[in-house]
């Protein structure tokens, strides 16, 4: 498998202790490695080979795990392979640190999964509401948050509703 | 008309002679044949405001273009509500933007009409079990005519919109006339969702008396919230003067 990998790849995941990566397709790999390693891997990679996109970060609240999963969307113009780093961070107390150091538009990121999750990014810029500026609950989209309890609670139907059980 | 003499003006001063109440006994014949043709002039001639919210928004090019034409039927679009009749709500409203819509609403002139376009505004739709969006736009504004469909074709918007033209022409679409009427009640659904300090610039109450449309349901517990922001706005909890046009433009 890594003799595909592009050599200066492979010497950038080399740099970093317990790094695992596979290859999900043509173009795509898939990285995990532990959380406090990543920005020396966002760092490398920016200044190695080429990746100067950060294209998305997301973060995935699993039900069952204790832990917050943020993945790293990069890309490389050079290499043309897209990266995806994924990490996994403690949700209490839910803190990261930022990469806007490394990447610019990361900022607007976490901004957004501030607001959606709770995780706040030590570094970031500003963590103020975006979208959600009158929002007072909980971040919406943490699988704690029940969207159809809240709407059952704040909202009246029509003589019909589209609740099954009712 | 001009110069009945069942016309009395009225003495107080703060009232515009141009926009004084009608008593409803000088309602005569000729007034209701004049009515008559006046809601059939009106009927041919609507402008929706140029507001469009959810992804229904996106049926309204062809229907208001070449393709589906609603200028033959006299409906055309305007970019601001102070000269529209026609509130389109075109699909799902999150809370943020129901305020907007709220604002917008109220800065019309009277006679206007809300159509609720598309299922988002009829019971949520597809965004039923989201935080974001409000389910029953009635609750927060009379709608004289909802037209269902995810989202509905430009025929149905036509449907509608004839719809409400053949309403407006028997004189039957009124619903605008109970937002000053049950305002006490919206307002309430208002702050339900917005919290007790939710007030707009626009003087309802004022207005529902200027229109004659002021009953015991116009003022309550939640018009009494406004009282607090009466200083800061025109709005007061109960007027007891009808305001002159200084006041109105500040
Ligand atoms: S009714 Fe359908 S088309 Fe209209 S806003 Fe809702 S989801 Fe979009």
């Amino acid at each position: 498998m890594s003799e595909q990998l592009p050599s200066v790849l492979e010497s950038v995941f080399r740099e970093i202790p317990n790094l695992a990566f596979e290859e999900k397709g043509a173009r795509r790999l898939r990285v995990k490695l532990r959380a406090d390693t990543l920005p020396a891997l966002l760092e490398l990679l920016k200044g190695r080979a080429g990746y100067l996109h950060l294209s998305a970060i997301s973060c995935v609240d699993w039900p069952t795990l204790n832990e917050f999963e943020l993945v790293y969307h990069l890309w490389s113009y050079e290499i043309k392979t897209l990266i995806s780093a994924h990490i996994y961070i403690p949700k209490v107390p839910g803190r990261y640190v930022s990469v806007y150091d490394i990447y610019t538009p990361a900022a607007f990121f976490e901004r957004d999964i501030h607001e959606m999750f709770g995780v706040y990014f030590d570094g970031s810029p500003d963590m103020e509401p975006f979208i959600l500026t009158e929002w007072e609950g909980p971040p919406p989209m943490l699988k704690s948050f029940s969207t159809v309890d809240y709407v059952e609670k704040t909202f009246k139907w029509q003589d019909y509703s589209p609740l099954v059980n009712d | 008309m001009k110069n009945s003499t069942t016309i009395s003006i009225s003495s107080d001063p703060n009232t515009d002679i141009a926009c004084r109440t009608i008593d409803k006994k000088e309602r005569s014949l000729l007034r209701k044949v004049i009515d008559r043709i006046a809601d059939r002039c009106r009927s041919r001639s609507l402008f929706i405001l140029h507001y469009c919210t959810g992804c229904g928004a996106i049926e309204l090019p062809p229907t208001i273009t070449s393709r589906f034409d609603s200028e033959r039927l006299g409906i055309q679009p305007m970019v601001t509500p102070r000269q529209a009749d026609i509130l389109l709500i075109t699909g799902y409203l999150s809370v943020k933007t129901l305020k907007r819509v709220i604002l917008s609403y109220e800065q019309m002139q009277g006679p206007k009409y809300v159509i609720g376009m598309g299922s988002c505004t009829i019971n949520g739709g597809m965004y039923w079990n989201s935080y974001a969006t409000i389910k029953r736009l009635q609750e927060y504004m009379p709608v004289d005519l909802y037209i269902a469909g995810c989202m509905p074709r430009p025929e149905a918007i036509q449907e509608g919109f004839l719809q409400l033209m053949d309403k407006i022409d028997k004189g039957q679409a009124n619903a605008w006339e109970t937002y000053y009427q049950n305002y006490d009640a919206y307002l309430g659904n208002q702050q339900a969702l917005f919290g007790p300090n939710w007030h707009t610039p626009t003087d309802v109450i004022a207005e529902a008396q200027h229109y004659n449309f002021l009953t015991e349901k116009s003022i309550g517990q939640h018009t009494a919230l406004l009282a607090k922001f009466a200083s800061e706005y025109v709005t007061q909890p109960i007027p007891n003067k009808v305001l002159s046009q200084e006041e109105a433009v500040e």
